[in-house]
């Protein structure tokens, strides 16, 4: 196929759009487009949301509160879920830059919608992530802190047990946003002189994580049978974290102190926090903070400023059974 | 109606009356139906009385489906009167009306029992809300008893009776009350296409008691035999209308056939022409379904058919010679081994007609370049591409010699009438380079001026070298065809009679001869 | 009248749906820039469609083609976390395409399993070897070498309008050489003649000297290399893999072959007609993101179109008394 044939399907193309506009636009304008020349009168900001797992609840914080923002700020705002397809994701972020928006918001590792970036870079459409991960071809990405949310239970783990103990630790390495977890753990547990890490668990998670961890954790209590020989376990999400309780609930040991932690705060962790069990504390992530962020990071930009760091921090907060029923 | 209802003014029954009073009758007159351009009807009439068998007669394409369904109610006249005892037909169509339908395709459940089959439209007795299985059985029971069928047992899978039980079980199912109108008369479409010679019989057994019982039956056919014999009227319909209508007494085979084709066909079977000699087709031992060790040579220019009651493996040994089923010992095409598949058989110079042509022959959305090409396409490709060219010459050339009436050769089988669907299977037995023409029952359903251009067709093969072996239940056919008829019997070829000479009668007592051994 | 209706119905509807995207978005919808991002979006659902009218032909379908698509992106992707060159990655991905479309072929013509029960099992299987190979998780990042993603990102530059460039993408013309292709061999070769007698007829096919088991089973070969050449542009464009992400591409796939057979006279599959449905489903898709349109009201109106199209199609048949 010659470059002319496309040129002239171009042509056609053209010719047939004049067409079609004069001869049936005005009949069928009217009531087509009245609904959305009303929303083009304001000459409104359009903004895209584009994700495949809108399904997801934490996903779902995120794109509320970033609607009721947007809402303030007056925005034309076009959320887009597709159903867990990730090519979707790029397809659509192609027909929105087509049609001309002002900024995107993605929710998809960025490594993967690489050609839906390239498109919008290439009409200089800002791209924006919510919770999505860095990439050089988007403007900001706006997240909690996995670093700080690790710091915060493992200081608390250590200041619980008073500086000095035996810890268990479950970690996962193969997955990025929990392997700095768990750096940041050992680094505090380091710090201590008096605290020994005495086993660092990778649980298999192909069934959720409880499971096994719930196996692992019943090992290391039958090889630690004295009172007092486990101070705390260290959770670097909260499915190990349940697990570990019901194992030691299942052995009897649960008065013997030993301090549980976790990370994210989902409801079957806060349940058992409330409880005032083992489970002490886990760290919650501010979805509806995130969203929001994001839209005033959008605005930031989409006013003329310029962001020096590429990453928006969204604080986090500490969940105990003090706070663990809060909504 | 005045001078058709004059023999029953004694009562003359009220609107209110009970409808078994009146003397029962059906009348069509002038019905005209056309779709787009094509007028299917065109001022057909007929009367069915209670008590007789009206014959309803017609080339393919007469109309006489058009007529059946506008009487079913699937179609809408577009004018003409239908009058059921003096009363337009009502909306709830004929059915409503007392009649019913036996089509030649039987819809019946194979998984279900012969009772719940005859049950099937109707609501089944019920007991507290669950199916009454002993009201069932006895309602199937009684149904069965009165057509003489008290063999069939109510509780027997549809499925593990022969296709001529299933008729007769059908025919039962309508004698059950099911709160509408009692059926006093039938309609019945090619009712033994399916079925064996003694199954035949005991349809028509059951028509001569529903008769006898003062029902109508209107009887649609292709089988002048059958008509002459079972029916007390005959109605032609040619090109949609009703050309006449005679009591069985003041007509004949050859008043029919002339009314139905509009021309005078002398001699239903062209002379035969004198076999060439040397061997085209041999089979030696052959072993398949109930055959136990079949050898049978046919002739250069030969037509040899195979007889045999309902069981003694015609369409199993065909089927063998075609490699369609499995087979054991040597088929041998002009003395080369033939191995046993279709695609082998083809090559070789075989082809083959099949019994079931809507089953086994016709696939309806192809066009009919493309049926009659399909075994042949090899032949057909020019690097690698099917030559479309080379299909419509091929039709182009074949068209003439199959007399086949059709719009083009992209035309799409399903369009074509039953007859025309044959004639396009013949084309394509004839596409290739044909040594043995292989016919199962090859007129069956066919309308008579279709069916004497077949004859002369495979005369016409016959006498340019072709060997033909044929199967056929229509024993005239085989007998008129025929140069030397097989006799199957216990699995093998029982004996070999020259056609010549023989009758019906002879043929069935060698048949019947050849169970004994 | 039925019969235009059913010949022409589907066709009308579609340049009705074409015509109001171009009225209600008049400066965007009909530009060829548009067309070229529809094109390549469409790509891979035009693969996997195309190759499944080779099956639906005979009247069967495939329903593990999702699953093979996945299995084949995650086999290349193993494969260069292994260090293989591209071409030897791509090579392995497409022949465990055609040894899991042989393997179908083979339940469903030799061994005679229905065509649904038997490619229902191989899609579990097939998606078990995908969550196996890959371990569950997403291959991405590094591991992808940048010759096989880039191949999603590129193609011929046509030119440029407002600055950015114009491309005719790889994909959309690797799409339309595996159309053509098919084209070729369901329209023109003895092989696709003898698959629609099957369909037609398939015991009629088999006496008519039609080898119906063989022909079966590599008809099923067609389809499960299309489903790994979609699986490979679909983990190029991603430029990752993971064990699921081709499952949408099944009922997307047998939906707009079901489309394109509403155009043809007796409901037979045909390769461009499967072509024009799985343009409507992208041009829905297109137009109703660029409408504004809930994602989820837009499920709900392209199910209506295909309910709407074959029903359509339903009534003609019946008019026709066909």
């Amino acid at each position: 196929m010659g470059l002319q044939a496309i040129w002239n399907l171009g042509e056609v193309l053209d010719v047939i759009r004049n067409t079609i506009l004069t001869a049936a636009r005005r009949a069928l304008l009217a009531t087509v487009a009245t609904a959305f020349a009303a929303t083009a009168a304001l000459a409104a900001e359009k903004v895209a949301v584009i994700t495949p797992y809108l399904a997801q609840p934490g996903t779902q914080f995120y794109v509320d509160a970033f609607k009721a923002r947007a809402a303030e700020l007056g925005w034309d705002v076009n959320v887009i879920d597709t159903a867990g397809d990730v090519a979707a994701v790029i397809s659509r972020m192609e027909d929105v830059v087509n049609q001309g928006v002002d900024a995107i918001v993605i929710n998809v590792d960025p490594a993967q919608v690489g050609a839906g970036l390239q498109a919008a870079a290439d009409a200089k459409v800002p791209v924006f992530g919510m919770d999505a991960g860095t990439d050089p071809l988007i403007v900001a990405n706006v997240t909690s802190n996995g670093y700080a949310m690790a710091a915060e239970t493992s200081v608390y783990v250590a200041n619980r047990i008073g500086g000095k103990g035996n810890v268990v630790m479950f970690t996962f390495d193969p997955f990025p946003p929990v392997q700095v977890r768990g750096v940041i753990a050992k680094a505090v547990f380091g710090n201590f002189p008096d605290i020994k890490v005495i086993d660092n668990v990778t649980p298999d998670v192909s069934d959720g994580g409880i499971a096994d961890s719930r196996a692992k954790m019943e090992a290391i209590l039958a090889a630690n049978p004295e009172p007092g020989s486990i101070s705390a376990v260290w959770a670097a999400w909260d499915q190990p974290a349940l697990g570990a309780l019901q194992a030691i609930e299942a052995a009897g040991r649960q008065n013997e102190g030993i301090v549980i932690t976790g990370i994210d705060a989902n409801p079957q962790a806060r349940d058992a926090i409330a409880t005032g069990g083992n489970f002490e504390a886990s760290v919650a992530q501010d979805f509806a903070g995130i969203g929001r962020t994001t839209a005033d990071t959008v605005a930031y930009v989409l006013g003329g400023g310029t962001l020096k760091q590429n990453v928006v921090y969204v604080p986090t907060k500490l969940i105990t059974a003090a706070n663990a029923t809060d909504k | 109606m005045a001078q058709l209802r004059g023999a029953v003014q004694v009562v003359p029954p009220p609107s209110s009356a009970p409808r078994q009073f009146a003397m029962p009758d059906l009348i069509l007159s002038d019905i005209v139906k056309s779709y787009g351009a094509a007028t299917a009807l065109d001022g057909a009439s007929l009367h069915l009385r209670g008590g007789e068998v009206h014959a309803l007669m017609g080339e393919n394409g007469a109309g006489k489906s058009t007529l059946i369904r506008i009487l079913a109610g699937l179609e809408r006249p577009d004018a003409g009167r239908i009058e059921i005892f003096g009363r337009p037909l009502g909306p709830g169509g004929a059915q409503a009306a007392g009649l019913r339908f036996l089509h030649q395709e039987l819809q019946v459940v194979a998984g279900l029992s012969v009772a719940e089959n005859m049950h099937l439209a109707r609501p089944y007795p019920r007991r507290l809300g669950f199916v009454d299985w002993g009201a069932l059985n006895r309602a199937a029971a009684t149904a069965l008893t009165r057509l003489g069928l008290e063999r069939i047992a109510p509780a027997t899978p549809m499925g593990a009776l022969g296709p001529g039980d299933q008729m007769l079980v059908r025919i039962a199912a309508t004698l059950i009350a099911d709160g509408g109108a009692a059926p006093w008369a039938y309609v019945m479409d090619e009712p033994t296409a399916a079925l064996t010679g003694a199954e035949a019989e005991r349809l028509f057994a059951v028509i001569d008691s529903l008769r006898a019982g003062g029902a109508g039956i209107l009887y649609v056919s292709h089988r002048m035999d059958e008509v002459m014999r079972l029916a007390d009227r005959v109605t032609v319909l040619r090109d949609g209308r009703s050309v006449s209508s005679r009591a069985i007494g003041q007509t004949d085979q050859a008043r029919i056939i002339h009314d139905m084709t509009g021309r005078e066909i002398a001699t239903l079977y062209p002379d035969r022409a004198m076999p060439g000699g040397t061997t085209r087709l041999a089979l030696e031992s052959v072993v398949a379904g109930p055959l136990s060790g079949v050898s049978l040579e046919v002739a250069a220019g030969e037509v040899v058919g195979l007889a045999g009651l309902a069981g003694t493996g015609r369409g199993a040994l065909l089927g063998a010679v075609m490699g369609a089923v499995p087979r054991q010992g040597s088929v041998r095409v002009d003395g080369q081994l033939l191995r046993a598949d279709t695609a082998a058989a083809w090559a070789a110079g075989l082809a083959w007609i099949p019994r079931e042509r809507r089953a086994e022959g016709i696939m309806p959305g192809l066009a009919l370049r493309e049926t009659v090409a399909l075994p042949h396409l090899a032949r057909m490709t020019r690097a690698g591409l099917v030559s479309r060219a080379a299909e419509r010459a091929t039709v182009a050339r074949l068209a003439g010699d199959v007399r086949l009436k059709a719009q083009g050769p992209d035309q799409p089988c399903a369009e074509l009438s039953g007859g025309n669907q044959q004639k396009v299977l013949f084309a394509r037995a004839l596409a290739g380079d044909l040594k043995v023409l292989v016919l199962d029952e090859p007129t069956r359903g066919v309308d008579v001026a279709a069916r004497f251009d077949i004859y002369a067709l495979v005369r016409g093969l016959s006498a340019q070298g072709v060997a033909v072996l044929m199967s056929s239940s229509d024993l005239p056919e085989l007998i008129g065809l025929s140069h030397r008829i097989a006799v199957l019997g216990r699995g093998r070829v029982a004996e070999v009679l020259p056609a010549e000479g023989l009758d019906e009668a002879g043929l069935l007592a060698r048949c019947y001869a050849a169970m004994e051994g | 009248m039925g019969q235009v209706m059913r010949r022409y119905g589907t066709a009308a509807g579609m340049a009705a749906i074409v015509v109001f995207f171009a009225v209600a978005l008049p400066d965007t919808f009909l530009t060829l820039r548009n067309w070229l991002n529809i094109s390549q979006q469409i790509s891979m659902l035009a693969v996997v469609a195309v190759t499944m009218t080779v099956v639906m032909v005979m009247g069967d379908f495939d329903l593990s083609v999702g699953s093979m698509a996945s299995l084949a992106g995650v086999v290349a992707a193993v494969a260069f976390t292994h260090g293989w060159p591209v071409w030897a990655g791509v090579g392995a991905a497409l022949a465990v395409g055609l040894l899991g479309g042989l393997f179908n072929g083979l339940l469903v013509s030799v061994v005679g399993i229905l065509p649904f029960v038997a490619t229902l099992a191989t899609l579990t299987m097939y998606s078990g070897f995908a969550f196996l190979m890959s371990g569950g998780k997403t291959i991405f990042g590094r591991d992808i070498p940048a010759a096989f993603s880039g191949f999603a990102r590129g193609g011929i530059t046509l030119g440029a309008t407002d600055g950015r460039p114009l491309v005719l993408p790889w994909l959309t013309l690797l799409a339309l050489g595996v159309t053509a292709a098919i084209w070729l061999v369901l329209e023109q070769t003895a092989f696709g003649r003898r698959l629609y007698g099957i369909g037609g007829n398939a015991v009629a096919a088999r006496l008519a000297g039609v080898k119906v088991m063989r022909l079966r089973l590599l008809a099923f070969g067609f389809t499960g290399v299309g489903a790994a050449t979609a699986g490979l542009m679909y983990a190029a464009r991603v430029a990752s893999a993971n064990p699921t992400q081709g499952s949408g591409l099944m009922l997307t796939a047998i939906a707009a072959v079901f489309l394109g057979m509403t155009m043809s006279a007796f409901g037979q599959p045909r390769v461009l007609a499967t072509l024009a449905g799985v343009v409507v489903l992208g041009v829905m898709d297109n137009g109703l993101t660029q409408l504004h349109v809930d994602s989820y009201v837009r499920d709900v109106v392209v199910g209506a179109i295909i309910v709407l199209a074959v029903s359509i199609s339903a009534f003609g048949r019946r008019a026709t008394g066909g």
